[in-house]
């Protein structure tokens, strides 16, 4: 049997909060390494740039290529900074992956407005910023792929209405982008994680929650960044070049028994 | 190599995606069991595999008989020692409206479509328990998730059974690493889609329909089944992955 080539050979990536927020393996850092693992060049963007330089150290050691640029997604000038940088290194751009992401637990009674603009500042209007500067210069090399990370809590109740709301918004606005951009051959697809453990949900983890969580699933493992970084670097490949408008659920199988989703989260609540 | 040591069974595998199938299956490390109705075109899949050094068998299935689903199990398993993946890929196309559906086509279509799969899981779940776990991957359609006009009735139920059967299975069989999701073409260049794509007046609709402006070719279906197959998905159960050029997106 020939060889495999890399999944992602000749490709220059963007992802989005590279960097985790904490010890561990985050969905960003772990694309972000697959990426690299599979040929891509890779350009690390996090506002906190001594953590995306953590993800860079891991690509460097398997001799991968990336580079590390600090940027404010919420911001229109730095998100066109991030995609003229990827250029200028890398000489194109064929991959965007929309990770950056945080949490907001609360009712709309419990919620600030200040929060509230806050979460959807930067789980939406960072994809549209960025998707905006990136989806021209993808046009001018014939098309490209993004990935936005939405949520299981994108789709079901979850406590956390604001978190929700954002979620939800980022599987709107996936289908309506891979409707615009199919002309362009840009496909645009959505990831919906489940209740995987990663450093952004870590703090808020006793052990037995921890537990709790791992066995809500019906497969009861524990998902990781990997199996997040896996689903997006399989839909960032040409394997999944008529892959367009999905949103693509790894969850343990949460969602095939929706009903069972809902008391887990409750549980949360008492963080 | 992403399947390796793995051994595989694909129900029509002599033709169309299910050869696409087993042939990447067989490049990535896989051995490989097609089982169909077909066999001439299933002995040539099986020589190209082993002819580039990969290692694949011809069983003979009907998917509507349990019992040859049963001894092609059970020929997987002698000829590699386990079975860890199934891809229910056979299945038959339809066109007609419900009035002019015999009862006689409506259970020959839910009989290949939906049956098949249902017997085929059932003969492969005792196997992939003593495996240790297992990955099954079930072909439905993007017309199994929305309706369309110039499909037909028991096509659209047999595919809409096949993903709710696949979240039922999911959900059983969790708990002992078994999982199964299900996979959502849409018009793919295949030989069951070939006499109508040759008129032109359904092939105008087909592609009015799919934002990326053209069919779907059997290799990006069976990269998708792959991924499925794969330990890469091992945090995936009772999902619909969708390959439709953005059909049912919009």
């Amino acid at each position: 049997m020939p060889e495999r080539r890399p999944r992602l050979e000749g490709k220059v990536a963007i992802v989005t909060g590279a960097g985790s927020s904490g010890a561990g393996i985050g969905n960003g850092k772990a694309t972000a390494v697959l990426f690299a693992r599979e040929g891509a060049k890779v350009l690390l963007v996090d506002f906190a740039k001594d953590r995306a330089e953590e993800t860079l150290a891991m690509i460097q050691e398997e001799n991968g290529v990336a580079s590390v640029f600090q940027a404010d997604a919420t911001s229109a000038e730095d998100c066109r900074l991030m995609v003229d940088a990827a250029i200028d290194r890398y000489g194109r751009l064929d991959i965007l992956d929309n990770n950056v992401g945080v949490s907001q637990r609360g009712t709309v009674v419990e919620v600030t407005e200040e929060d509230w603009d806050k979460v959807m500042n930067i789980n939406v209007k960072t994809m549209v910023l960025a998707s905006k500067a990136a989806i021209p210069k993808m046009i001018e090399t014939g098309g490209g792929a993004i990935i936005n990370i939405s949520s299981i809590a994108g789709l079901r109740a979850h406590s956390s209405t604001p978190y929700t709301t954002s979620k939800a918004a980022v599987i709107g606005l996936t289908l309506s982008m891979a409707a615009d951009h199919a002309k362009d051959n840009i496909r645009v697809n959505a990831i919906a994680p489940g209740l995987v453990y990663t450093p952004m949900v870590a703090p808020r983890m006793d052990e037995d929650l921890r537990e709790h969580r791992r066995n809500s699933g019906p497969l009861g493992t524990e998902g990781t960044g990997w199996d997040i970084g896996n689903a997006a670097l399989f839909l960032a490949s040409d394997e999944a070049r008529w892959i367009t408008g999905i949103v693509l659920p790894v969850d343990a199988g949460l969602l095939a028994v929706t009903p069972a989703t809902y008391s887990p989260m409750q549980q949360q609540t008492r963080y | 190599m992403r399947l390796e040591g793995k051994v595989a069974f694909i129900s029509g595998g002599g033709r169309g995606m299910g050869a696409v199938e087993a042939r990447m299956f067989a490049a990535e490390g896989a051995c490989v069991s097609i089982g169909d109705v077909l066999e001439d075109e299933s002995r040539k899949v099986v020589e190209q595999i082993n002819e580039a050094g990969g290692r694949a068998i011809f069983l003979p299935l009907d998917v509507t008989s349990e019992a040859q689903w049963n001894s092609a199990v059970a020929a997987t398993v002698s000829e590699f020692g386990k079975l860890d993946i199934l891809v229910n890929n056979a299945g038959v196309g339809a066109t007609s409206m419900v009035e002019t559906t015999t009862v006689e086509e409506w259970d020959r279509v839910m009989d290949i479509n939906a049956k098949g799969v249902f017997l085929g899981t059932k003969a492969a779940l005792p196997e992939m328990r003593r495996a240790g776990g297992g990955s099954i991957i079930n072909i439905s359609s993007q017309l199994g998730l929305v309706g369309m006009d110039i499909s037909s009735p028991q096509y659209q139920a047999s595919k809409g059974a096949v993903r709710l059967f696949t979240k039922s299975t999911a959900i059983q069989y969790a708990k002992e690493g078994i999982r199964v999701n299900s996979v959502h073409p849409g018009p793919i260049n295949t030989p069951m889609t070939e006499r109508r794509r040759g008129d032109p007046d359904h092939q105008r609709i087909m592609l009015s329909r799919i934002p990326m402006g053209r069919y779907g070719e059997s290799e990006e279906v069976a990269y998708g089944v792959l991924f499925l197959a794969s330990d890469e998905s091992s945090f995936m159960t009772g999902s619909e992955l969708v390959i439709d050029g953005g059909w049912t997106a919009q």
